[in-house]
């Protein structure tokens, strides 16, 4: 779903430019982006790589599921939703991947940026396997276009983030973000005094609605009388959007933004107008040093590591494997602006939460006013990662 | 009230001057029978251009300059494929976005995602400055807001229907032929009018990444060439009319945020299409309403047609 998407000359180019890439980009002819005119095109020049591949992994026997690989033969490969260059969700995921490379120099890692969420998706996928890949990792949901490639090469493993299909060889990821978002909430709760948060949103897709409400939610646990707006962008990545999204909050009284887009449009807004934001992916307090309070971080390098070492020991099973607090997403450290007592506020929740306490616990209303979990009763993380419904004080987002 | 619609009215401006902008040179190109398809690209290129300068000359007025150069070189091989060489102005024009938007993601690589070091920051004009509701918006944000409104447009119009030399442009978009059989250098005015019009295309995206956003990242236009390249026929060709279609984009986008951030009784959806709405019902319900607008509105006779002197 992710990501406005390179072009053909895009990455033909890059292919050319950049050494450092070539080498690990020899399946690239592709990118198209959903928006892109000519996405046809692209497509019939991805499918015409991919025929005899499929056959080969169809060949493959069930007998030698998930035998272990030498570092020097092994391939993985990925497949990014946005370019790497972002700046947000691609570039931490990138990060991960430099991580991979280095802890197995011999290995060999290929990556495709910019998969979109179509049938192209299919042929790219497919085409890392008949590129012979071990483990196929993908950074995005892409639902049916990536289970029908893993059912069909039964030998490789497939590894989705936010994928919510668990099978022999697909296995999925996801970052538990909504306790990091629960943290930075307190501040937020502390620190605003018009008592209205902004939030510049994506899609009204579950990952959105936990950050959300989780967010809104630590601040009233601080300050109950705490709201939130919400604007949905339609897009992940739009920073002219996400600008106009945070002026229209800030014009509306709201005085410390948050929001889940892939680059830090919004902190710049908050810097020039002289209010606070939290941020997501990445710190980014370069962009907005007076602004800056924290970020939801996102590190998926000891992940990809354990992950792929598996896959090379032979020992990979397909799981659904939510990363924790501390593992894999976190709270960046607070910004210059921040003080020290709010910070130390927000991280006794911090603490609490790592030594096992969940913060989603009853009774937590809807934004009609219904109960919707009872006193007594705690929103694990499965139930949070399909949250689809506003909390109290939520306007926005539906 | 009046500060809601200041703030309404500031973000209408700042966002629609990269419409306009891109708009106004796609009217010059097309006015003398140029469908110059490649501004997505253009744009894209100057934005990159724009943060790639300011890293090593920290000026953006140096920035501006360079975008606006390559804007003009990119215009420069589209004219000479599609004008001297008389290609395919559609299949010219879709080259040249692929073209920018690649090499765009090349050159701005290594700048990706860094903060611009220098952008086109708000400066205050005295006295019109403390207008209300349009001071703000339109005399207190960066400089090249009011070129962009009002002189830019300005020039153009005085240009295009004030002087010979502007007729001669129209004859040339209208009716080739005859104006080559008048005398006019149909090729050289079409070849300059359209390198003029991607300068300005250029310009657009160095305004996007030094003044609105202020940063570069692959995919950062993300389709506002092809608004910008609808809104000229909204605007009938009309420099000042393209300048206010520009603005007019800008405030349906910012007032469907601020339905949102408002929390008006209007699905999210809905006042998301607002953009899109308002551009149908701005370009059906004047033709509709008002016969004469068919013929002032129409697009110049030969657009879109390269001009052969052999023929006929």
């Amino acid at each position: 779903m992710k990501g406005p998407g390179g072009t053909f000359m895009t990455e033909y180019l890059k292919c050319g430019g950049y050494d450092a890439f070539r080498r690990d980009r020899l399946l690239r002819p592709r990118g198209l982006g959903r928006r892109d005119l000519v996405s046809g095109l692209g497509a019939g020049v991805a499918g015409s790589f991919l025929v005899p591949g499929g056959m080969r992994a169809a060949d493959r026997s069930a007998s030698d599921s998930f035998a272990p690989v030498a570092e020097e033969n092994a391939l993985i490969a990925f497949g990014h939703t946005g370019p790497i260059t972002d700046g947000g969700w691609t570039t931490a995921h990138d990060l991960g991947v430099q991580a991979v490379r280095k802890a197995f120099p011999k290995l060999r890692l290929v990556y495709v940026e910019s998969v979109p969420y179509s049938a192209d998706a299919t042929r790219i996928f497919r085409q890392f396997v008949a590129e012979g890949a071990q483990m196929v990792i993908a950074t995005s949901n892409y639902g049916d276009f990536i289970k029908d490639v893993a059912d069909r090469a039964p030998g490789v493993a497939f590894l989705e983030c936010d994928g919510h299909t668990v099978t022999d060889n697909l296995g999925w990821f996801y970052i538990t973000h909504w306790y990091a978002s629960y943290i930075i909430g307190i501040a937020a709760g502390l620190m605003t005094k018009t008592g209205k948060l902004g939030y510049v949103g994506t899609f009204p897709v579950p990952s959105v609605y936990a950050s959300a409400n989780a967010t809104l939610l630590g601040a009233q646990s601080v300050n109950p009388a705490c709201t939130m707006n919400a604007i949905a962008i339609n897009s992940w990545f739009d920073p002219q959007a996400a600008t106009q999204a945070a002026s229209a909050l800030v014009d509306s009284g709201c005085d410390f933004l948050c929001g889940i887009t892939d680059e830090p449009a919004y902190l710049r807004v908050a810097e020039s107008r002289g209010i606070k934001a939290a941020m997501w992916n990445l710190g980014m307090r370069q962009f907005g040093p007076k602004a800056y309070v924290s970020s939801v971080v996102l590190d998926f390098s000891r992940f990809y590591v354990e992950q792929v070492k598996a896959r090379l020991n032979g020992t990979w099973h397909a799981a659904p494997r939510f990363l924790t607090l501390a593992n894999g997403v976190d709270r960046d450290s607070w910004g210059e602006t921040v003080p020290p007592e709010i910070a130390t506020r927000a991280d006794e929740m911090r603490s609490r939460i790592l030594a096992g306490y969940n913060p989603f616990r009853g009774p937590i209303r809807d934004n009609s006013g219904a109960v919707r979990v009872p006193a007594g009763v705690v929103m694990d993380d499965d139930t949070i990662y399909q949250w689809d419904w506003g909390v109290q004080g939520m306007t926005g987002l539906g | 009230m009046i500060a809601l619609l200041t703030g309404l009215l500031s973000t209408a401006v700042l966002a629609g001057g990269v419409l306009s902008l891109a708009a106004i040179g796609e009217v010059l190109a097309e006015r003398v029978g140029v469908t110059d398809l490649g501004v997505e690209g253009l744009m894209s290129l100057g934005a990159a251009t724009a943060i790639v300068t300011v890293m090593a000359v920290p000026d953006p007025w140096a920035g501006l300059l360079a975008a606006l150069a390559v804007g003009a070189l990119g215009g420069a091989v589209f004219a000479f494929a599609a004008v001297v060489m008389r290609a395919n102005q559609v299949l010219c024009g879709l080259a040249i976005t692929f073209l920018g938007l690649g090499l765009s993601a090349t050159i701005g690589h290594s700048v990706a995602g860094m903060p611009a070091p220098v952008t086109f920051a708000p400066v205050r004009i005295p006295v019109l400055g403390s207008l209300p509701v349009i001071g703000p918006a339109f005399f207190a944000q960066n400089l090249l807001v009011v070129p962009v409104y009002l002189l830019l447009p300005a020039f153009f119009h005085w240009l295009l229907f004030h002087t010979r030399h502007g007729l001669n442009m129209r004859a040339v978009g209208e009716n080739p032929a005859a104006a080559d059989a008048a005398g006019i250098p149909v090729v050289a005015m079409r070849f300059c009018y359209v390198v003029v019009g991607a300068a300005l295309a250029g310009a657009a995206g160095a305004y996007l990444s030094l003044a609105v956003i202020p940063s570069w990242s692959e995919g950062m236009v993300s389709g506002r060439g092809w608004i910008a390249v609808a809104l000229v026929i909204f605007a009938g060709y009309r420099p000042f009319n393209a300048a206010a279609a520009g603005l007019l984009f800008g405030l349906i986008t910012a007032i469907g945020f601020l339905g949102q951030a408002r929390g008006w009784p209007i699905a999210a959806p809905v006042l998301n299409m607002l953009p899109y709405l308002g551009t149908l019902a701005f370009i059906i319900l004047p033709v509709v309403l008002w016969k004469r607008m068919r013929r002032v509105m129409a697009a110049p006779a030969a657009l879109g047609v390269p001009y052969y002197r052999s023929v006929r």
